[in-house]
């Protein structure tokens, strides 16, 4: 039960981090997504208190783990826009599936000749 | 004063709308088809022991395309009826602060050379994309759609929006990308000799986003806290970037 009301609080809190985010960025009219401005926030509290926060940590994991359901009217909408993607489909399969590679095999080189030495402590 | 008089009218209007289409009859049915094709997903999903390939969003959006087309129901009347899983994107984008926060020892450790990796990779991802599809004379909403692509979708969602591209879109390219990235990553490792777990890490978050360091996270603990921040890192900078150029 204590643990229900911790998650509930601490989502709470997350939802409000998110709407002043999407308040000060309609209010700043700053084109970036209110959401991140939210994120900022949330972060920047938990740095300023330097303790990882329990009701924070339990609203947060239902959200996290289950992000994929969420995305489901996106994709979705995809239906909306068929005729774009199929008038461009070589270009898009191109891009995604060649550019995805390369870039992953790229950075993960880059990565490891910065990181070198640094591993874990 | 105004202005913030309207803003909150605005969040608020919003936020009743999402509520009450919730809670009409259609509204009501179509959370519940949403939510049980996602349970069924998720069991097929763990049943083949989290292959990229059967991503949960790619096996729901199907199932539910599948019961959309049953009952002739259009894609707008759909979002229009599931909206409120939409909104609630806005708050999971700010719950990943948490993961950020539980990995920032790691962030302050490893310092500049981490930061740079993360940085090139996040270039080079959505430069390259462009080029191609540049190429390819594509119309200028899908080359912005492109930018976006290796950015974790909530994020890539408002920030393709932001700079003239198309949300939907940009939610697709996202996904398809990581499912491709987690897909080919082991095999392309292999080749370059990539065999420090943090650069497979970095590399996994940094181009593939959730996706990316969901299979990150299957592979090792190091190399899903290096996906994590990567992810996050890389997510933050982007979309505070990407507005300002266009």
């Amino acid at each position: 039960m204590q643990q229900l009301t911790a998650s509930i609080l601490g989502w709470l809190a997350i939802v409000a981090c998110y709407l002043l985010g999407e308040f000060l960025v309609l209010v700043a009219d700053a084109p970036i997504p209110g959401a991140l401005v939210g994120l900022l926030i949330l972060l920047g509290g938990l740095l300023i208190h330097q303790r990882p926060v329990f009701a924070i940590s339990r609203g947060a994991q239902p959200m996290l783990t289950h992000m994929s359901v969420l995305f489901v009217p996106a994709v979705i909408g995809v239906g909306l826009f068929w005729d774009t993607v199929s008038a461009n489909a070589l270009g898009i399969v191109l891009a995604l599936v060649a550019t995805t590679i390369i870039s992953l095999g790229l950075t993960a080189w880059i990565a490891q000749q910065l990181l070198r030495g640094k591993g874990q402590k | 004063m105004l202005r913030a008089e309207l803003a909150v009218a605005q969040i608020i209007g919003r936020l009743q709308e999402v509520v009450m289409q919730s809670l009409t009859v259609s509204g009501t049915f179509w959370l519940a088809v949403t939510l049980l094709c996602y349970l069924m997903a998720l069991q097929i999903f763990r049943r083949c022991g989290g292959h990229p390939l059967f991503h949960p969003l790619s096996l729901t959006a199907s199932a539910v395309a599948i019961v959309m087309w049953l009952t002739d129901v259009t894609a707008s009347q759909y979002r229009g009826d599931a909206a409120i899983l939409q909104w609630l994107l806005g708050p999971a984008t700010v719950a990943l602060a948490v993961p950020m926060f539980n990995q920032w020892q790691k962030i302050k450790n490893l310092g500049a050379p981490l930061l740079v990796s993360i940085a090139v990779g996040g270039i080079i991802a959505p430069a390259l994309a462009w080029g191609v599809i540049y190429l390819t004379h594509a119309p200028l909403a899908i080359q912005m759609t492109m930018l976006v692509k290796s950015i974790t979708s909530p994020l890539a969602m408002e920030t393709g929006a932001a700079i003239g591209g198309i949300p939907a879109l940009a939610a697709v390219f996202v996904i398809l990308t990581g499912i491709i990235g987690a897909v080919a990553a082991p095999v392309t490792f292999r080749i370059l000799a990539i065999t420090q777990p943090e650069a497979q890490g970095v590399a996994l978050g940094t181009v593939c986003h959730a996706v990316g360091t969901a299979k990150a996270l299957q592979t090792g603990v190091v190399e899903g806290a290096l996906a994590t921040v990567g992810l996050g890192v890389n997510g933050i900078l982007t979309a505070l970037v990407l507005p300002l150029f266009f």
